[in-house]
């Protein structure tokens, strides 16, 4: 029966996976054997929306070719991933339930509204990164760094990003405390701080790479950094901020995670069928157009990689005065 | 082809209450990746503007709005329903939609420079000020008393405070649960404000009253041209009031709805009339909100930014075929700019037949006896409140916005100021404060903006005429 209502939604994946939710729960339950997993669909819970969930959508449908099984990107947003990590944290682990995680994990803890860390995760893979870019007014004449500093000493400038303890304040941050310079930073919702930044309300915004993009090839806006340790594919010409002297390096990175004790065997068939992924050519050229950068790190070291990220962003939170002692 | 279909799909997810076009527009992008460009961007406008326009049918039918942009439409379009008015209003509702659509559409292709250049200027103080002028508008919708509304007004606003605030990241009103972190959805507490009300009504009165009569053979009665004429005004200035609010980011569609609402009611020669299902209540809401996607887009394609989640969707939709919004598409990409507008009047003209073909079919609703059709709404409900964020919380939330509804019927609070609260309290608050950590701490940027000082007054103008009028009554009454 319930199969029945799923083939007749088949385009609606949400019911889909409401459907497949609801026969789950139906069936008397069987412990899944590891051995022969896959064999139901798997659900990967995708924490926001924007070009995010659009590589988690990407990533879904191709990891559902090389698993044999549907896998269903389900949104579940708020609170700063904490409701999404929360569920995925409660399901059981079996390899069926996989949450789409970032650095999120490590600030939702750190601002005191989630009352556990990565560690009630196992890392299955790490898919990509993204790299915030330090954008001002062509007009400025603001070319480097340095010349912005230089201004910023002798005015308290001002700027945009996405939220207070989001990971473009938290990259601003680290970049304008090496910098040594004071701003006011200015919190906006839903992207806008690019137009604020073309309307003259603010002077710079660090943001991502394709909110610019357009705007730069128009001649409005110039990049004069971004905060990764290397230069970025999508923006060659842009010298990273460590190249003008300030040494910083933050990455935005992605990946997916199954609840801990998730059982090996059930980790390695998702590690691998997410490589295939990543190496193939269709899912970078999506990645290229939508200004993310793959890059795949398997899950041991992926484990290792959070654990060493989230000390990071507990001394950079910490140093803002936005961690909250737990 | 692609258009027709996303339109219809966007139509039929549209219309169920619960199942957004924001969402509809989610879970087409995958079917997208592989089409060539054209198709696929069409494929996801179809899906919007149906979307948009699909949302008044169960607004009209059943009294609850099935975007939130269709909230305003139930004032009016469900009270026509009951009184056996339900093609007028459904054919309106169209008519409406496609002139809004088609208006904002003309605007964007002859104006979209200027617009977005004006548009720009909307910094938070100026968007502030407008979003206040808005709320004034529950002087509208108080219906018999000011107080009462005003409470109502002040409940949906606190509501919006629940959950993490998105500028500072602070946990408010959540008393230590994740779950409250994701605050109130707009939709899911429309659709257990508006629904849940009536179910228990419905039940309530099985059985103890006579059985309802029913409005015998409900025909699709379709408005007359004449209806429309008369309105063609009206229709122009709603769609610019739509047109104009998308353009703005951070605004949308059931803001406009609202203004639009008002400001027929204002200006009408009946405003007694609104509330108890006067058509103008009912084209008003549906031109604008239908205006907003021509008017959002003005933002997207000339300057890259999203204006909702809906054209958030559509921007990477966008991006994924290498079309990056901005000046330079119009350079470098013309020809599927142009291909895109066609696509655009294509899916109004599969909306207009589709929905005045369907209107036939949908008017039979009403046939069905109240306490089945109860059945049927809890169950849609439930699953609509399930769908927006895949939350069964947001169930549990639904319900108790439900009770709250029947309780507030029962002492006679109107739910309309509560869900205007609720739609403008997000924006109201984050871009006075946004706007404060712009002028460090100074009220002044509120004052030094001309921009703002217009909505400032206007407001001012409508309170005080509302104090007014009210005094006069009181006087009319003693005397």
């Amino acid at each position: 029966m319930n199969r029945a209502f799923a083939f007749a939604f088949g385009r609606c994946r949400a019911l889909v996976a409401l459907a497949a939710f609801a026969t789950l729960g139906l069936a008397p339950v069987s412990a899944p054997r590891a051995a022969d997993f896959p064999n139901q669909p798997v659900e990967m819970t995708v924490l926001f929306g924007g070009s995010s969930a659009t590589i988690a959508q990407l990533l879904a449908d191709a990891m559902a070719k090389e698993l044999g099984v549907a896998v269903a990107a389900v949104s579940r947003t708020g609170a700063s991933g904490a409701v999404g990590y929360s569920y995925v944290k409660s399901t059981p682990p079996n390899g069926y339930n996989i949450v789409w995680n970032s650095n999120s994990i490590s600030t939702a803890h750190h601002n005191g509204n989630m009352d556990f860390n990565y560690a009630a995760f196992d890392g299955v893979a790490r898919v990509g990164m993204e790299v915030p870019a330090m954008a001002v007014r062509t007009d400025s004449g603001w070319k480097t760094l340095k010349e912005f500093a230089a201004a910023a000493k002798k005015q308290k400038l001002k700027v945009g990003i996405s939220g207070r303890g989001s990971f473009t304040h938290l990259s601003s941050a680290a970049l304008f405390n090496k910098m040594g310079v004071d701003v006011v930073y200015v919190p906006y919702g839903k992207g806008k701080a690019p137009v604020e930044l073309l309307a003259g309300r603010i002077d710079a915004a660090l943001q991502w790479p394709s909110q610019f993009q357009s705007h730069v090839q128009a001649g409005k806006l110039r990049v004069i950094a971004v905060t990764s340790a290397e230069r970025i594919p999508v923006m060659p010409d842009v010298p990273t901020a460590k190249e003008q002297g300030y040494d910083v390096d933050m990455v935005l990175w992605r990946g997916v995670a199954a609840p801990k004790g998730t059982p090996k065997q059930a980790i390695a068939k998702l590690e691998q069928a997410i490589k295939n992924v990543v190496d193939s050519q269709e899912f970078r050229g999506h990645c290229k157009r939508l200004g993310f950068e793959p890059a795949f790190l398997p899950a041991a070291e992926f484990d290792r990689f959070i654990a060493k990220d989230d000390v990071a962003i507990a001394k950079l939170m910490a140093s803002l005065g936005l961690k909250k002692s737990k | 082809m692609a258009t027709t279909l996303g339109t219809v799909v966007g139509l039929v997810i549209g219309s169920i209450p619960g199942l957004t076009f924001s969402m509809a527009l989610a879970l087409m992008l995958p079917f997208t990746f592989g089409m060539q460009p054209v198709p696929a961007i069409a494929m996801l406008l179809g899906v919007f503007v149906g979307g948009m326009t699909g949302g008044s049918v169960s607004a009209i039918l059943l009294g609850i709005p099935g975007t939130p942009s269709a909230a305003a439409t139930v004032f009016d379009g469900y009270p026509m329903a009951l009184q056996g008015k339900a093609g007028q209003a459904l054919g309106a509702a169209v008519m409406a939609s496609a002139f809004g659509g088609l208006f904002s559409l003309l605007v964007m292709i002859l104006l979209l420079e200027h617009v977005a250049a004006v548009a720009i200027k909307f910094g938070p103080a100026e968007i502030f000020a407008l979003v206040l002028f808005g709320l004034s508008t529950i002087c509208g919708l108080a219906q018999e008393s000011m107080v009462r509304g005003l409470v109502a007004g002040v409940i949906g606003l606190m509501l919006m405070i629940v959950g993490l605030d998105e500028l500072d990241g602070v946990a408010r009103l959540t008393f230590g649960t994740v779950q409250l972190q994701q605050g109130v959805n707009l939709l899911v507490a429309m659709i257990g404000l508006f629904a849940v009300p009536q179910v228990i009504s419905a039940f309530i009165d099985h059985g103890r009253a006579a059985p309802a009569k029913m409005p015998e053979n409900v025909r699709a009665q379709f408005p007359s041209m004449k209806d429309l004429r008369d309105r063609l005004w009206l229709m122009v200035r709603c769609a610019g009031i739509g047109t104009g609010i998308g353009a703005i980011p951070g605004t949308g569609g059931p803001i406009a709805a609202f203004l639009a609402y008002d400001h027929a009611r204002r200006f009408s020669g009946s405003p007694q009339n609104f509330g108890k299902g006067e058509l103008s209540g009912v084209v008003a809401p549906e031109t604008a909100n239908n205006a907003v996607t021509g008017g959002t887009m003005i933002p997207l394609l000339s300057l890259g930014i999203p204006g909702d989640p809906a054209t958030a969707v559509i921007l990477g939709g966008l991006l994924i075929h290498g079309l990056h919004p901005g000046p330079m598409l119009f350079r470098t990409h013309l020809g599927t700019i142009y291909a895109l507008y066609i696509a655009i009047v294509l899916a109004y003209v599969v909306i207009l037949i589709v929905q005045l073909w369907g209107i036939r079919l949908f008017v039979r609703v009403l046939q069905v006896p109240p306490h089945l059709l109860a059945v049927c709404i809890i169950v849609l409900c439930v699953l609509g409140s399930y769908a927006i964020r895949n939350s069964v919380f947001d169930v549990y939330l639904m319900g108790i916005m439900g009770l709250i509804g029947y309780l507030f019927q029962r002492i006679r609070i109107p739910i309309a100021p509560v869900v205007l609260g609720l739609v403008l309290g997000e924006t109201l608050e984050q871009q006075y404060r946004t706007a404060l950590i712009l002028s460090e701490g100074s009220h002044s940027i509120f004052f030094e903006s001309g921009v703002a000082l217009v909505f400032f007054a206007l407001t001012a103008l409508t309170v005080g005429l509302q104090v007014w009028s009210a005094s006069r009554r009181r006087a009319a009454v003693q005397a």
